[in-house]
């Protein structure tokens, strides 16, 4: 089976394009269409991609890579046993004793729950940005922090607590909703439990952070009492969130490049009529039907592949400029980038563009069908 | 007449268009043989059905009922593949409009069956080069249909209808756009090309003096009225 004959002839159909004006200035409004369309879709997907980014560069930056928890209850058995065999299986890694819980934090301003974080790598108490705006502390400042464990007094049961000396402010965790109070591990033994036990072992690797749930895993094969989360699982959520973000931007914008197959579709309907007459003569030469519909997939598949690679050149060098420039600048405080960040994520470049051409395809085979069914004598007739 | 001797046999070929009332039969009970090697005219009034009879001749129709035979074989089981394949192989057609692709040269469209048939398109080139050059279009190969004149167009015509060197040339009014000169050129060539390609050919035409000229000639007279050779 040969296709050179259909190649010729769509190659030659759309040069001589340019002899026959009307047909000419829908194909390349079709073209424009289609071609506008993969512009919208791929800067806007990379526009999500740099905002996504700067997310999950956060992530990784801001929170732990993996974790290991009891498999039930809250407390961690043999926690030194356990840092000592990570430590000298993943010596690259670092590993912090860690311990959560919620608590009410309680300034001259105002009283607000938190989420109390006890680490062994921290040395002086921070709070996040979100936790001091509410507070009212601004960059240092004494709080309380009750925590929901009782001790009994002559008066009854009472809240333990504990003052605290806030002495930096951080930024906030990304997915994290409420605010966060960090101290050192003892502190938060004492306000949340009242021992020396452990909740977690959190770890971190910046050179593999995605990864590192999975070493981990390895690790501890076959040893009963622990869960090892790793990022996925950790953040489950969030990357939730973002990803059914990027698939439903994908699904808003795609309905673009919907509108402009439509036109294309009318356009190829179009050239099948006033190529009424060229069909009859081309199947009375022995062109098979089949070939027929051959020869207006490969017209359509070539206004859409014009449309979609200029379309998603300008694409990419729209985000790639926007990018670089920083040309749309963002307040201060309120993001974490200085500019709305554009990255072009090629995997997703060629999704849009076989996307174009999928319905391109679609779009020039439905009209390809009518022309195809007709006997040739048809279109002789009516010359 | 040997069976074998044969090219085209009809056998009780009717064919009507429309429903209802628009209905309107065109051939009714038609008979017809030409042989190999024979050079028939078909002749009748205009709307009698001859462009008709010639599509059903060359495959680019259905007859509502009768047979259809070319070289023996029964066309009627024939997909719309294989009547495709079976028009590029061993049919040639001329148009009274010549139906060249404005978008191909006068090269380009003469070697168009030779692509549409899979053949390189070097071949393809060269044979519709040398057949151009026997209808004394050498000087014209790269020329569009809109830079050739009526009758250089209808030899470019012929020229595609001969390329894939076909048993059987079908002719619709071949000249019947052409002036007087250009109309004898036409027929003077398809004449000569017939005789040297041993073709059989079925010209349709209005001109009594170029029927004269055939072989044979079948007259056909309106459904439900005797046609036949005269």
């Amino acid at each position: 089976m040969t296709l050179r004959a259909e190649f010729h002839l769509a190659r030659r159909y759309l040069i001589g394009l340019r002899r026959r004006t009307n047909v000419a200035t829908v194909t390349l409004i079709s073209l424009v269409g289609l071609g506008l369309g993969v512009v919208a879709l791929v800067v806007t997907l990379a526009l999500l991609e740099g905002f996504q980014s700067s997310i999950r560069r956060d992530l990784v930056e801001h929170s732990m890579h993996a974790q290991v928890r009891p498999a039930s209850g809250r407390v961690l058995d043999e926690v030194n046993q356990l840092a000592s065999l990570l430590h000298s299986s993943l010596p690259d890694v670092e590993i912090v004793r860690s311990l959560r819980g919620n608590c009410l934090v309680a300034s001259t301003v105002d009283a607000v729950p938190a989420l109390l974080v006890g680490r062994s790598d921290v040395e002086s108490v921070m709070a996040d940005q979100v936790l001091a705006a509410r507070l009212g502390i601004g960059a240092t400042g004494a709080v309380d922090v009750i925590s929901p464990r009782q001790r009994l007094t002559p008066l009854g049961p009472v809240p333990v607590r504990a003052r605290v000396d806030v002495k930096e402010v951080g930024v906030t965790e990304p997915g994290a909703e409420g605010g966060v109070l960090r101290v050192p591990l003892e502190v938060a033994q004492r306000i949340l439990w009242g021992s020396a036990q452990v909740e977690a072992l959190d770890l971190k690797d910046l050179s593999a952070p995605w990864r590192l749930g999975d070493r981990v895993r390895r690790v501890l094969e076959g040893r009963d009492g622990v869960v090892v989360l790793g990022m996925d699982e950790l953040n489950r959520p969030l990357l939730l969130a973002l990803a059914l973000e990027r698939i439903l931007i994908f699904v808003a914008v795609g309905l673009i490049l919907v509108v402009a197959a439509l036109n294309l579709l009318c356009n190829v309907a179009m050239v099948a009529a006033e190529k009424r007459r060229d069909l009859a003569v081309l199947t009375s030469l022995g062109l098979e039907p089949v070939r027929v519909r051959r020869l207006f997939l490969l017209l359509g598949l070539g206004i859409g592949a014009a449309g979609a690679i200029g379309g998603a050149a300008v694409g990419v060098a729209t985000a790639w400029i926007l990018d670089a420039t920083g040309a749309l600048p963002l307040p201060r405080g309120v993001f974490v980038v200085s500019s709305v960040p554009f990255s072009v994520d090629p995997m997703m470049v060629a999704k849009v563009v076989g996307l174009a051409l999928i319905l391109s395809a679609v779009a020039s085979w439905l009209p390809s069908r009518v022309v195809a069914r007709r006997e040739p004598a048809e279109g002789l007739r009516y010359e | 007449m040997s069976e074998n001797n044969v090219m085209i046999r009809l056998r009780g070929i009717s064919k009507d268009y429309g429903e209802g009332d628009a209905r309107v039969e065109v051939l009714k009970g038609l008979d017809l043989e030409v042989n190999k090697g024979e050079m028939l005219a078909i002749v009748g009034p205009s709307g009698v059905g001859k462009s008709t009879l010639l599509h059903l001749v060359g495959l680019l129709d259905r007859a509502n009922g009768g047979l259809v035979e070319l070289d023996g074989q029964d066309t009627d089981a024939l997909n719309g593949s294989e009547r495709a394949r079976l028009r590029n192989k061993m049919l040639g057609f001329v148009f009274q409009h010549h139906h060249l692709l404005d978008e191909l040269d006068a090269r380009d469209n003469v070697a168009l069956p030779m692509r549409i048939a899979g053949r390189p398109a070097t071949q393809a080139r060269q044979e519709a080069e040398a057949l151009l050059d026997t209808v004394g279009l050498s000087a014209r190969l790269t020329h569009f249909p809109d830079q050739l004149s009526g009758g250089e167009q209808q030899r470019v015509a012929v020229a595609r209808a001969l390329v894939m060197r076909p048993q059987l040339l079908l002719a619709d009014e071949p000249t019947g756009n052409l002036d007087r000169a250009a109309s004898d050129g036409v027929f003077r060539l398809i004449r000569d090309l017939h005789t040297e390609e041993s073709l059989t050919s079925v010209i349709v035409t209005h001109n009594e003096e170029m029927a004269g000229q055939c072989d044979r000639v079948f007259k056909l007279a309106p459904a439900g009225e005797l046609s036949g050779y005269v």
